[in-house]
């Protein structure tokens, strides 16, 4: 069809802007509309004669939850300045403190710290990890410690890979008889075991799926220590626990 | 003559292309201008509730992105700010009630469920369609040229382009034939078009 009839170009612009072309002929018409000036000249001048129409329609008041939604989908930069600011201050605490972990370890702990206690402000990883002098990819971490509070594991897995990475941060005293067994604990249903721990230097580890398959509602990790090799719950005897953050 | 401070007199199309430049208080103020007159046009398109909020929010996310591309003239024709704005905002609720419409008839019913839109959107609040197109063509002096069409052609389009139905929707409301259902609002356009110009009022 050559569309040159002025009549036949006013109706299908006409029904095209009230609404009523429809499936292929709707399609054809936007891609005439691509191609030619007249064409759109055309559906302009309905959409001026149509948008008429919308005068007598009533106001209504949306919920204010309409104009925070696109300020946060259009106004980024609000959001990364207040996580700069509180990065710097919280990072400006934990050095003094030495914890001495090391650079990576030090910024995943600051970031995850940063997750748990102010999640608000977690609003971009990017920022954070930059600030820790390490850009990090997303991932599941957690940070496990002793009773007396002592951060003794540091697990971390990519957010949609499958490998698990376990790293000694303290000494561990190996126990003369059992397996140190690292557990997740969902927010509901079983914990599930993710492996034995070992107690010096780094192991790592493959997942039975992607940690964002496992661990998506997981907010806990525990070490127990476990007499059966194969034990299908934690047993009573908790060594280390920790919570399982998200790093992005 | 002074121009009052107080006042802020910039125009809509000032303010997107303010907007387009990465001004987000202007695109602020455009939303303060205009939200409540679209709100109404979701609304009267898919009934109160979550999915007329959320084409509010897709279309002003819309807005603030291709405020760039918004001309005040399209090859040579004028298009105002208002214009603009109202076809990004109909056209998404059209596309989320024609989404709707799939979705329902491509689930099997179950009884006791409930769809939060059914409830919303059955039974439309006064004013109806019929009388929204009356008032409107109060407003553009245009009542006494559209009264010489049938009341069935103006029903058609009033509920066409109120409520966003289709022809076939439009047959079964009015319970009338699809082909003269089809006949009537193409006539109630050329008749719209006919009294706007007779009017002058710029197309």
């Amino acid at each position: 069809m050559k569309y040159t009839n002025p009549e036949l170009l006013e109706h299908l612009a006409s029904s095209y802007v009230l609404g009523t072309l429809a499936g292929g002929a709707r399609r054809r018409f936007e891609r005439l509309q691509r191609d030619r000036a007249d064409v759109r000249v055309r559906v302009a001048q309905w959409e001026a004669r149509l948008g008429h129409l919308a005068a007598s329609v009533p106001a209504l008041q949306p919920s204010a939850q309409v104009w925070k939604a696109i300020a946060s989908r259009t106004q980024p930069a609000a959001s990364t300045v207040a996580a700069d600011a509180s990065a710097r201050g919280l990072l400006g605490w934990l050095k003094p403190a030495g914890f001495g972990f090391g650079g990576l370890a030090a910024g995943v702990l600051a970031a995850s710290l940063l997750f748990v206690t102010a999640p608000g402000v977690f609003l971009s990883s990017d920022q954070v990890a930059m600030r820790t002098g390490e850009k990090l990819p997303q991932s599941y971490v957690g940070l496990l410690t002793d009773a007396q509070g002592k951060g003794k594991l540091l697990v971390s897995s990519l957010r949609h890979g499958k490998t698990m990475t376990v790293k000694v941060l303290s000494p561990i005293t190996a126990p003369a008889s059992g397996t140190l067994m690292l557990w997740a604990l969902p927010a509901s249903g079983p914990a599930f075991a993710l492996g034995p721990v070992p107690v010096a230097g780094s192991a790592v580890s493959m997942l039975p799926d992607t940690s964002e398959k496992l661990l998506s509602s997981v907010s806990k990790l525990v070490v127990t220590l476990e007499t059966d090799p194969a034990p299908a719950a934690p047993s009573a005897t908790l060594v280390f626990s920790g919570n399982c953050a998200k790093l992005w | 003559m002074k121009p009052d401070p107080e006042a802020d007199t910039r125009s809509l199309e000032h303010l997107i292309a303010a907007a387009a430049r990465g001004d987000h208080a202007c695109f602020a103020e455009v939303y303060e201008r205009t939200h409540l007159h679209l709100f109404g046009v979701a609304v009267r398109i898919l009934g109160q509730g979550q999915a007329a909020e959320d084409v509010l929010q897709e279309a002003y996310v819309s807005i603030w992105k291709n405020a760039g591309g918004y001309r005040s003239e399209v090859d040579g024709q004028t298009l105002q700010a208002m214009t603009w704005l109202i076809a990004i905002v109909r056209n998404k609720a059209l596309d989320a009630l024609r989404a709707r419409t799939r979705r329902r008839e491509s689930e099997l019913p179950e009884s006791g469920d409930i769809d939060e839109d059914d409830i919303q959107s059955t039974g439309h609040p006064a004013p109806s369609a019929m009388q929204l197109l009356e008032q409107a063509s109060q407003a553009l002096h245009i009542e006494g040229c559209m009264n010489a069409l049938d009341g069935s052609h103006r029903q058609s389009l009033a509920l066409a382009y109120y409520q966003g139905l289709s022809h076939t929707e439009v047959a079964a409301h009015m319970g009338a034939p699809l082909g003269s259902v089809k006949a009537w609002i193409r006539r109630g356009l050329e008749k719209l078009k006919g009294c706007l110009a007779a009017q002058g009022v710029v197309a």
